[in-house]
């Protein structure tokens, strides 16, 4: 292959990829104007949840410690943004308090569970859901008890003549393709690296000059505030939270979504956040709505994908397109 | 006696909590694994008792089956998934085991409905009256099944050849193997085993919180909150820990208004987190080090 034809074959996959994000940028733009106001706040559950799930990818996916309470912070940020909300804070302060009240938090946390390697992280995680459920009930002048409390940040400006749905839409797509930007940088950078090095080897980390323990309660505070901001996201799309919302469950299909998207892959937390909000819909279109069905169906489907294809939906995605790309099949780095 | 009736009931919680810590801390030495399924598994045994304490059996003889038949399911658990990742890192490993628990709690609700169900008592009604505070011969049966099961695990693994086998090869399994010991065997006992000690955690616990899919998920949160707080490697440690947590939140729960019964669990999750503070690798655990 000659100089010349390798500029050019540089110069179409550049092509291509401008013209896939601009198609994207096109279909993200126009959905909204035509779909139904459920469709576009599914989407928006889908970029919600997505955002959750770039965070828990942080923590879990690159830096490879396992956090089962991450519905915790995701409560966190939905109550810190509905409370602000409420007292009549503008949409921007209700973002930063969701942002600062579940990085705090996480610090928190973080310090102690994180002193000992291996499993500490998980086992006081996994008790954060089971905590914080009981206490959002119990502060219920705050956080309206047991039966939640309504809230929307968003009101869309009268120039733009959208909807409220339209108008959460495009916020909260928004915010995500920003948290996306955020993390995708964090991550190819020298933390994503150190991060990485931590969850193959902490030994040859530490040896290495790499300030393990500081990192990793670095990394599980940023996936707090990912948390947090789709706490915000969430608040937004459904206008209320519970705290149901805040469930144990809720965080285990968060991290089963995550390896079932794919693990350390943005385009994965995407499509994680896909699996979790779809499942559930295509469970009932396909009249499947017997109670159980959907916990076989996302257990399976975990098992299904550690034992076949262990980087997830994402990396049968990026093979087709490597595979389209250059005609030869690889395997992902 | 208020005081004293409350720390007799925290002893009971705490020893359903041992119960099942006894489980996961099996397990973590015969396989490294931290079992998260653990409590899911149980809850599916309890149903299986349930059932068949609906078709006629009695109660006692029911739970025996249903311990009985948990000890296949632990085994063909280890043999057909978690034998394929074990050699994996530990996340995959706990993604699977959160993969079955799920994967378990929608099969027992997809049978049996998630509506709760009565479970009956396997002691007697009835209560002793010791120095003004009255005993339910419940809480005495609970903590009488545990000091049992205690005193039955130490003389399996401490007195028997299948125990010393299970320790060589939980210590290392590739000299186990190099001298004529069948590892996988072993390992899959050691499961099933395991699987029955949570079977009987979820039977001990059914008649007090009602049966339901998702039952175990609160007490597996305090079951590991033990783990942590008495050290992975360390049965009774962990046991003691349970106990303590037991009591001590009972206690809190009462003494201190703020926490009153329904944020009980705040206690020992600060009592973990002061532990992994001062003290990381548990308060009976061994510190231990790694080789690059």
């Amino acid at each position: 292959m000659n100089t010349f034809s390798w500029v050019r074959r540089l110069a179409v996959n550049l092509r291509v990829q401008a013209v896939l994000w601009l198609i994207g940028a096109v279909v993200v733009a126009i959905i909204p104007l035509t779909a139904t106001p459920y469709t576009n706040s599914q989407l928006s559950l889908v970029a919600t949840f997505a955002v959750a799930i770039l965070g828990l990818n942080l923590v879990t996916g690159f830096a490879g410690q396992v956090s089962l309470g991450h519905s915790a912070f995701l409560g966190l940020g939905a109550y810190s943004a509905a409370i602000a909300t409420a007292a009549g804070w503008p949409a921007l302060a209700a973002l930063a308090a969701a942002c600062v009240v579940p990085a705090v938090i996480g610090l928190l946390v973080g310090l102690p569970a994180l002193r000992l390697g291996g499993h500490s992280l998980a086992m006081v995680t996994l008790a954060l859901p089971v905590i914080a459920v009981p206490l959002a009930k119990r502060l219920s002048n705050l956080t309206g008890g047991s039966t939640g409390i309504s809230a929307q940040p968003l009101h869309a400006p009268a120039w733009t003549g959208l909807a409220s749905d339209q108008w959460t839409f495009y916020v909260v797509a928004a915010l995500a393709v920003m948290m996306f930007f955020l993390a995708g940088n964090l991550t190819r950078g020298r933390l994503g690296r150190a991060l990485s090095l931590i969850r193959v080897n902490e030994t040859v980390a530490a040896s290495v000059g790499v300030p393990v323990y500081a990192y990793k309660v670095l990394a599980f505070v940023c996936a707090a505030l990912f948390g947090g901001v789709a706490g915000f996201m969430y608040v937004c799309t459904i206008g209320f939270m519970s705290p149901e919302s805040l469930n144990l469950l809720v965080a285990l299909n968060l991290l089963i979504a995550m390896v079932v998207g794919g693990m350390r892959s943005l385009i994965g937390s995407l499509l994680g956040g896909a699996f979790y909000v779809f499942l559930p819909e295509v469970a009932s279109l396909v009249g499947a709505t017997r109670s159980g069905v959907i916990n076989i169906a996302t257990g399976a489907s975990v098992l299904l994908v550690v034992f076949l294809a262990r980087g997830g939906v994402s990396s049968i995605v990026w093979r087709i397109w490597q595979r389209m790309r250059t005609g030869i099949s690889v395997r992902q780095p | 006696m208020l005081a004293l009736q409350q720390i007799l009931g925290g002893v009971t919680t705490g020893a359903i909590y041992a119960t099942l810590a006894l489980a996961l801390v099996l397990i973590n030495r015969a396989t490294g694994v931290v079992n998260f399924a653990q409590g899911q598994l149980a809850v599916l045994s309890t149903y299986l008792a349930w059932a068949l304490v609906q078709a006629g059996v009695p109660a006692l003889l029911a739970v025996a089956i249903a311990i009985a038949l948990a000890v296949p399911l632990g085994a063909l658990n280890e043999r057909f998934i978690i034998r394929r990742v074990a050699k994996e890192p530990p996340l995959v490993v706990t993604v699977v085991t959160i993969g079955l628990l799920i994967l378990l709690n929608g099969v027992t609700g997809f049978i049996w409905s998630h509506e709760i169900k009565p479970f009956p008592s396997l002691f007697p009604p009835g209560a002793l009256h010791v120095a003004g505070s009255a005993i339910s011969l419940e809480s005495l049966g609970i903590v009488g099944v545990l000091a049992v099961l205690v005193i039955a695990l130490h003389l399996l693994f401490f007195g028997t050849r299948l125990g010393l086998a299970m320790r060589a090869v939980a210590d290392n399994p590739e000299s186990s193997a190099l001298s004529g010991l069948n590892v996988n065997l072993l390992l899959m006992t050691g499961w099933g085993l395991a699987a029955a000690v949570g079977a009987l955690a979820g039977c001990l616990v059914a008649p007090k919180v009602y049966l339901d899919p998702n039952m175990m998920n609160q007490i597996l949160v305090y079951s590991l909150i033990a783990v942590v707080v008495g050290g992975l490697e360390s049965p009774l440690g962990v046991v003691v820990a349970a106990g303590m947590i037991g009591v001590v939140e009972n206690l809190a729960g009462t003494y201190i208004g703020f926490i009153g019964n329904d944020l009980q669990i705040a206690v020992p999750l600060l009592l973990m987190c002061a532990v992994l503070t001062w003290r990381p690798q548990g308060l009976f655990g061994r510190i231990e080090s790694t080789r690059v």
